[in-house]
């Protein structure tokens, strides 16, 4: 790697995103160090997810600095200007960062062990019976031995979410970002989920979580911001933002929401 | 307590009538008077063709059985089913081509893709089949050569297209706007979230096309390129025009000769009949399997089915 000092950490500053007219994400900064944990809370459209979705390089940025493991997400900087980069490229800077959906996302027509293998045989063109057993392991990790050969359908919502998982990290990746990864899931099957996000953050992996379990927040995170209207309101640690909120906007929130 | 104030108790008790038990009585629904009718209406229709069928000497049976498996007739048969696989098969490639080509990044790429779907589409068959057998009028030499030099070969284009190669060719790049329009809506049916995980992983264009959109979109795709398949196996009479021997064609030469017009139209009438009965069982077969893997072609979790199912057409 050319640039091992920022590995693992992400930095935005000024970020704006709209849509047409509809300014979504507006003068946003943001530091994340390396193995930091941050979760992004706020209401429904406040922009939680198309911040991650940017970060993922899914949304291409209007304005401002947006640096993802040390390097300029998509572009590359000019003294004039930002140029895009090769499509090649940007598929480099996308292996680097892994990102779970609130909806899984894990293609159907793929076993879970063919998911997980995907990313490392089809994008890296890695051998595949090593593959195989290094997304056995994976798997192994996020608690689902043995369940290798089932397809998604085959699987409840919070064994797909943490084959998604396995996915994801199965390219090694030095940022993870969750994008509500439980809200989708039935209520007992949360904490699994959560269980396998938990051992991940105390393995020093940098993660940007978009959640609404405030309990977890509290307990994982070592910065959570507060987001509303495309801003991001307040910042801190946990038991600042969520235990003694300075922002009215944060603390009508939270009212709502406990 | 409850036994006695139940409702639907007491007003079984009070039942005096000596039927079965209210909880075992059967459901009954009665016919409306107006099914008795459409099936009074449907047999009378029906009688009525089959009396005309048998009474009507101009139907002359017996020459239909005569001819039915002629030779003739069946060299038509044959050629007829080679023209649909044939055509079929290079309009899905050609059409999977331009289906590709119409998702491209490039705009130009785009364009070009869109307007030949529209001009497929947008004219009849009848006259592009006409067109390509009379297109050496409009070129009649093709110089096949390395361009800025002197090596060249003329081609006289009257006989490189014989009206088999011109009903080929016609049939099948018309199929191709079908069936690019078959292929595009079966990519457009891919959940758009599918394609983001396969960006978020860093797939490229080709990848996501191969492993993703294409295996996905079969279950649409497939059963609409089955009811093509039928339809193309009719669509070929339509080059009899240009004097391919095929099965209406050969009917043609058969009743040139003897003026038994109406018992050889029956005989390619029997003989388009069954085989589109013929094909439209295993249709019918690939539309029920499509149909539910197209329920599991989601994340969702659905209760068991088996997996090979799943697997047959994505490989
Ligand atoms: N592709 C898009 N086109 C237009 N508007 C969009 C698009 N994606 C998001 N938006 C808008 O951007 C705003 C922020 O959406 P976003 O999904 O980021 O919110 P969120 O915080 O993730 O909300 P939720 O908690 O409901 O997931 C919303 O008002 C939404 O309508
Ligand atoms: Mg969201």
């Amino acid at each position: 790697m050319s640039q091992m000092n920022g590995e693992g950490t992400v930095h935005a500053r000024g970020l704006r995103k709209s849509f047409g007219d509809r300014v979504v994400l507006d003068s946003i900064d943001l530091d994340v160090a390396c193995g930091e944990i941050v979760c992004i809370i706020g209401p429904s459209g406040s922009g939680k997810s198309t911040l991650l979705r940017c970060i993922d390089g899914l949304e291409e940025i209007d304005r401002g600095v947006l640096r993802v493991n040390g390097e300029d997400l998509g572009f590359r900087e000019t003294p004039t200007s930002y140029q895009a980069l090769k499509r090649k490229e940007v598929a480099a800077q996308r292996t680097r960062i892994g990102m779970v959906f609130q909806s899984f996302n894990l293609f159907p027509n793929m076993t879970a062990q063919e998911n997980v293998m995907s990313g490392p045989v089809l994008v890296k063109g890695a051998p595949k019976a090593e593959s195989r057993r290094r997304a056995d392991a994976l798997l192994t990790s996020v608690g689902l031995h043995g369940h290798g050969d089932h397809y998604p359908w085959q699987l409840s919502g919070g064994q797909q979410q943490r084959v998604a998982i396995a996915r994801s990290l199965a390219m090694d990746p030095q940022v993870m970002l969750f994008d509500e990864p439980t809200s989708a899931l039935d209520p007992e099957r949360v904490g699994e989920v959560l269980a396998v996000m938990k051992d991940l953050a105390q393995r020093g992996m940098t993660m940007l979580i978009a959640t609404h379990e405030m309990g977890f927040a509290r307990e994982v995170a070592d910065t959570v911001i507060f987001m509303d209207g495309g801003l991001v309101v307040e910042q801190g640690k946990p038991a600042d933002v969520l235990g003694n909120p300075q922002e009215p906007r944060t603390c009508k929130f939270l009212e709502s929401v406990l | 307590m409850t036994s006695t104030t139940d409702p639907v108790r007491a007003d079984r008790d009070n039942q005096k009538l000596g039927g079965p038990d209210a909880t075992s009585k059967p459901r009954v629904h009665r016919r409306g008077a107006l099914e008795y009718v459409a099936w009074a209406a449907c047999a009378l229709v029906a009688f009525g063709v089959i009396r005309t069928l048998l009474t009507n000497e101009n139907y002359q049976w017996d020459v239909v059985a005569q001819y039915v498996t002629a030779e003739t007739v069946l060299r038509g048969l044959v050629m007829t089913v080679v023209l649909t696989i044939l055509c079929m098969t290079f309009g899905a490639l050609l059409g999977l081509f331009v289906a590709v080509l119409r998702v491209s990044p490039l705009r130009p790429v785009r364009i070009l893709a869109g307007a030949y779907v529209t001009f497929f589409r947008g004219t009849p068959v009848l006259v592009q089949l006409i067109f390509w057998f009379n297109i050496a009028a409009l070129y009649p030499n093709l110089a096949i050569g390395i361009p800025f030099t002197d090596v060249s070969q003329d081609i006289d284009v009257n006989r490189l297209i014989s009206a088999t190669t011109a009903a080929v060719i016609g049939l099948s790049l018309n199929q191709a706007a079908y069936q690019a329009e078959i292929f595009r809506g079966g990519f457009a049916s891919v959940d758009k979230g599918q394609i983001e995980a396969a960006d978020s992983l860093g797939m490229s264009r080709g990848t996501k096309l191969r492993r993703i959109i294409v295996p996905q979109s079969m279950p649409t795709i497939v059963p609409a390129t089955g009811n093509q398949f039928i339809g193309m196996f009719k669509e070929t009479s339509l080059v009899s025009v240009l004097g391919v021997g095929e099965l209406l064609m050969s009917v043609q030469l058969i009743y040139a000769r003897t003026y038994q017009t109406i018992p050889l139209l029956i005989v390619a009438c029997l003989w388009y009949l069954f085989m589109t009965l013929l094909l439209s069982y295993p249709q019918s077969q690939i539309e029920k399997k499509f149909s539910r893997t197209r329920a599991r072609v989601s994340n969702d979790p659905a209760p068991g089915l088996t997996q090979t199912e799943l697997m047959g057409e994505a490989k």
